[in-house]
C-alpha cells in the first residue's frame, strides 16, 4: 500500500507508471479544492463538476511527462485556472454563469452530531452564498480568479503569479483592483 | 508615506505580502489616520463577508466519473489486473515476489496441462480422430499394386505426365 501520507509528486510519479491507487489518492486528495476554486470562479456546480473532472484527466494524461519543477499543488491550480479561462472564452459557456448555487451548497452529506442550523439560517445563508457568487462573477476574469485564489486558497503572491502566469506586481495590482470593485459591488453586506 | 501611498498598499499589507518595515509603517499610519482606517476596515469587511461563500462537496462517485471517462477517451493506460497483484511486491521484497509469481505460474500451467489433457482439450487432441483415420488409410496403401513413394509409383507418375504431354 502507498503511504497515504506520500507527498503528490511521488504520486505523480507512480501515476506515470500506471498505478491506479495513487492516482486515486491525488484525486481524493484534491478534488474538493479544485472543485470549489472552479465553482467559484464559474458559478455552476454541475459545470464546476465536469471541468474539476477534466482537470484530473489532464493531470492523468501528462503525469507521464511531468516534471516536478514546482510544487504540485501550484501545477494542479494552474490547469484548473487555464481551463476556466478558456471555458470562459467559449461565448456559449457565458449563459450559464449566474445561474445556480445549489440548495445544498455548503453542506456535507451526513453532517450528523452537529449543531442543526434552522431552515431559516440556511436559507439566509445559502442566500448571501448567492449573493457573494453573482458579485464574484462580475468581477473581471483576471482579478476574479486573483482573488479566489488568495481569499479562499490563501496563496502567496508569489504563488498565484506562477499559476496566472505573470508577475508579483500583476498579481498585486489586480487585487487591490478585484477588492475596491467588490467594495462598490458589497456594500449591501455591511451590517 | 502619504495617504494615498498607503492605501495602494493596504491590499497587500491586508494579505501579508509587505516586509517588516513596511508592514510597521502602514501599521503606525493606521493608528493615527483615522480616513486610511476606515478604509481598512472597510476592506476587512469585505473580505470576511466574502467567507460566507459556501464550499460544494465533490459528487460521491466523482473519482469513478474521472476513471470512467479516462477509460472512455482513446488511450486508457489502466491495465486490468495488474493492480491485484500489487499487494504481492508489497507483501515481499520484489526478488521473493517474482520468484513467487514464476512458482505460481509453473503450478498453475501443470494444473491447467494436466486437466485440459485429461479431458482430451488440448489442440492436438482434438485434431487426434482425424490424424488416426489419415494414418490408417495411409497405411492401407501399402498393400496398393504400387505403393506411394516407390520408384514404381514415380514412373507411372512420369510416364501418364508424357503422354499428356504429347496429347
Amino acid at each position: 500500500m502507498i503511504d497515504p501520507l506520500v507527498e503528490d509528486e511521488k504520486l505523480m510519479e507512480e501515476t506515470a507508471q500506471g498505478d491506479e491507487y495513487a492516482f486515486e489518492l491525488l484525486v481524493k486528495r484534491h478534488q474538493s479544492r479544485i472543485l470549489n476554486l472552479i465553482f467559484r470562479f464559474i458559478g455552476n456546480r454541475t459545470q464546476a463538476g465536469d471541468l474539476a473532472q477534466e482537470v484530473f484527466i489532464r493531470v492523468w494524461q501528462a503525469a507521464p511527462r511531468y516534471k516536478p519543477q514546482a510544487k504540485f499543488t501550484t501545477w494542479i491550480y494552474r490547469v484548473a485556472t487555464n481551463l476556466c479561462l478558456n471555458e470562459l472564452k467559449s461565448s456559449s459557456r457565458r449563459k450559464l454563469l449566474f445561474s445556480e448555487i445549489p440548495a445544498d451548497a455548503g453542506r456535507t452529506p451526513n453532517e450528523e452530531g452537529t449543531v442543526t442550523p434552522s431552515a431559516e439560517d440556511i436559507l439566509l445563508a445559502e442566500e448571501r452564498s448567492r449573493q457573494i457568487s453573482h458579485t464574484l462573477q462580475n468581477l473581471p476574469e483576471n482579478q476574479r480568479m486573483a482573488l479566489i485564489l488568495k481569499r479562499y486558497d490563501n496563496l502567496s503572491y508569489h504563488e498565484i503569479a506562477n499559476i496566472m502566469d505573470c508577475s508579483v506586481s500583476s498579481v498585486e495590482s489586480l487585487l487591490v483592483r478585484a477588492k475596491r470593485n467588490l467594495q462598490e459591488k458589497l456594500i449591501f453586506f455591511e451590517k | 508615506m502619504k495617504c494615498h501611498q498607503i492605501q495602494n498598499r493596504l491590499s497587500a499589507f491586508q494579505d501579508g505580502e509587505l516586509n517588516d518595515r513596511e508592514q510597521e509603517k502602514i501599521s503606525e499610519h493606521l493608528e493615527k489616520c483615522s480616513a486610511c482606517r476606515k478604509r481598512y476596515e472597510e476592506m476587512e469587511k469585505i473580505w470576511q463577508a466574502l467567507g460566507d461563500f459556501q464550499e460544494i462537496q465533490p459528487e460521491p462517485a466523482f473519482y469513478r466519473q474521472v476513471i470512467k471517462k479516462i477509460n472512455e477517451s482513446n488511450k486508457p493506460r489502466f491495465r486490468v489486473g495488474f493492480r491485484d497483484l500489487r499487494w504481492l511486491f508489497q507483501l515481499f521484497s520484489p526478488s521473493w515476489a517474482t520468484a513467487a509469481l514464476l512458482i505460481g505460474g509453473v503450478l498453475m500451467g501443470t494444473f491447467l496441462g494436466n486437466t485440459l489433457a485429461k479431458k482430451e482439450l488440448l489442440p492436438f487432441q482434438q485434431n487426434r480422430t482425424y490424424s488416426q483415420a489419415a494414418a490408417e488409410v495411409f497405411s492401407l496403401k501399402a498393400f496398393d499394386p504400387v505403393p506411394p513413394g516407390t520408384l514404381g509409383e514415380r514412373y507411372l507418375r512420369m510416364a501418364s505426365y508424357g503422354e499428356g504431354g504429347h496429347r
